[in-house]
């Protein structure tokens, strides 16, 4: 082993200090994924023509603030928290994700799902960046009475540390972002800052049918089930969910012919009408340069201290 | 599994949104002009798709598709995969904003290269398609757990371990990719073998309307 301070600890000290933290976490995301899928599913059949996205319908600054600025700032601005190295100044960041979420008044519910989203994957890095971080100059290892082989590496630690509070610092400004106007209203503000706008329309499209296919599916699934079908871990059971994709794949095919004769039939010419007229004031301009500098005195900050 | 914000360094999160939209710009050249709003539906049946869960032991996977979905949609699978990621980051919480062009990469390279190799010797007898569609399953998917770990690794000595086991663990994805893979294929070939042709792109060379 290279020079790195090692403490050693009694072998009991492992399940305390790893192995608990390590249950403690994985059965508080169980938890809390249950409580959030009963508190988000109320009732089926949601009305398909309003999309969910928008039930924002409040006054905070981020459903005033202009689409086209709030796209640009929220980007940049996390592609600059993916940029920091610093534990310090990623928590500085998710202190601010933290202060948009309240301004924007966002869904407690909707906030939680996201992150149980993301909690999977990054509790990888927290569990397993210990155990592999390779051991530099410097790093402080702590060993599990004679386990050499298992050292904990404190850098590590620190890294997946680092790496979970970026995630949930970005993660926590998706709602501000979407959220805070309607789904229409942002794609239109994609398009005038140059996305080509048949992404746009493609999107909506899916996003529509996304939902009518999603209640055929669970249709089709409720009809295997009376017929008797139970998913278990065999070769039938792969079987059965293929004849069902193909089923489903088969009858969307045939429904693509039937929405583009529809949508012709209305008049479409490969444009949708413009949801809202977007006009750009100073208030605006002044808050997205404003918290784009204070990405970049974090980002500033963040090497400073890393020089340091 | 999809790559979240805040992992990969910056170069590799603005590099893979660069290449993802060019991927994407060139998907949308190879895509029939009037079928894009066709393909934008098809999307959301193969987005509904990947919401299918089966069982695997004590535990469930989800299933990625990007072999299937190269196979069924050849050039205008990347557009769809980019679509249904973006769609998956406003309605279902799941992947990031950050990572989109990473994770666009991660699964549309695969399916695209799947789609060309379903396509290129796909042949015309139900058997055959369905063991290509299993292999394009399978390989689908054995090549998005490689792009993951080579994106992971990116991050340097420190990343190497999370890559290693993030490739492991999906050994038993690739294997139930690659059985349903077969099984749908097969099930296309005997009910709808015209699905098995790319309906929405144009050939090659041909010119640009």
């Amino acid at each position: 082993m290279v020079d790195a301070d090692i403490i050693g600890l009694p072998l009991w000290y492992l399940p305390a200090l790893v192995i608990v933290p390590m249950i403690v976490l994985v059965a508080a995301i169980k938890r809390l994924s249950r409580f959030a899928h009963t508190r988000s599913t109320p009732g089926e059949a949601p009305d398909w023509s309003v999309p969910p996205v928008d039930t924002a319908a409040g006054s905070t600054l981020f459903h005033r603030w202009d689409v086209r600025c709030k796209l640009i700032t929220i980007l940049v601005y996390s592609f600059m928290i993916t940029a920091l190295t610093q534990v310090t100044m990623a928590l500085a960041a998710l202190g601010l994700s933290c202060l948009a979420l309240v301004a924007a008044r966002a869904s407690p519910t909707r906030v939680l799902l996201r992150l149980l989203a993301i909690a999977g994957f990054v509790s990888m890095f927290l569990v397993i960046m210990p155990f592999t971080a390779p051991v530099r100059v410097g790093d402080t290892v702590i060993v599990f009475g004679r386990l050499d082989w298992l050292g904990f590496n404190l850098r590590g630690l620190v890294l997946a540390v680092t790496i979970t509070i970026k995630a949930v610092a970005i993660t926590l400004l998706m709602e501000p972002l979407l959220a805070t106007a309607p789904l229409p209203v942002t794609l239109h503000g994609l398009a005038k800052l140059g996305v080509p706008e048949m992404i746009g329309q493609m999107l909506l499209l899916s996003y529509r049918y996304l939902h009518v296919f999603r209640h055929e599916a669970r249709r089709m699934a409720a009809g295997m089930q009376v017929r008797g079908f139970r998913k278990r871990t065999d070769l039938a059971t792969l079987k059965a969910v293929a004849n069902f994709l193909g089923m489903l794949f088969v009858r969307s095919f045939e429904r693509t012919e039937r929405v583009f004769d529809a949508m012709r039939a209305r008049g479409y010419r490969g444009r949708f009408p413009e949801p809202v007229e977007l006009r750009l004031k100073r208030r605006d301009v002044i808050l997205a340069g404003g918290w784009l500098v204070l990405g970049i005195a974090l980002i500033f900050l963040d090497r400073l201290a890393w020089q340091g | 599994m999809h790559i979240s914000d805040g992992v990969l360094p910056i170069s590799v999160t603005i590099g893979g949104y660069a290449a993802s939209s060019a991927l994407a710009a060139w998907s949308v050249r190879r895509t029939e002009a009037e079928a894009l709003p066709k393909l934008a539906v098809m999307t959301a049946a193969f987005f509904v798709a990947s919401l299918v869960h089966v069982p695997f032991g004590p535990t469930s996977v989800h299933l990625l598709l990007a072999g299937l979905t190269g196979a069924l949609l050849g050039a205008s699978a990347f557009l769809a995969i980019g679509l249904g990621l973006i769609l998956q980051s406003l309605l279902f919480q799941f992947g990031g904003l950050t990572a989109l062009g990473a994770n666009a990469l991660m699964m549309g390279l695969p399916a695209l290269a799947c789609g060309w190799l379903f396509q290129t010797f796909k042949g015309a007898a139900p058997t055959r398609q369905a063991v290509l569609g299993g292999v394009a399953g399978a390989a689908g998917s054995t090549l998005s757990a490689i792009a993951l770990a080579a994106l992971l690794a990116t991050g340097g000595e420190d990343f190497f371990g999370v890559a290693k086991i993030a490739l492991a663990a999906h050994v038993p994805v690739i294997l139930i990719e690659g059985a349903v893979g077969a099984f749908t294929v097969g099930f296309l070939a005997r009910v709808k073998p015209e699905l098995l042709k790319p309906a929405f792109t144009r050939r090659a060379g041909a010119p640009h309307g």
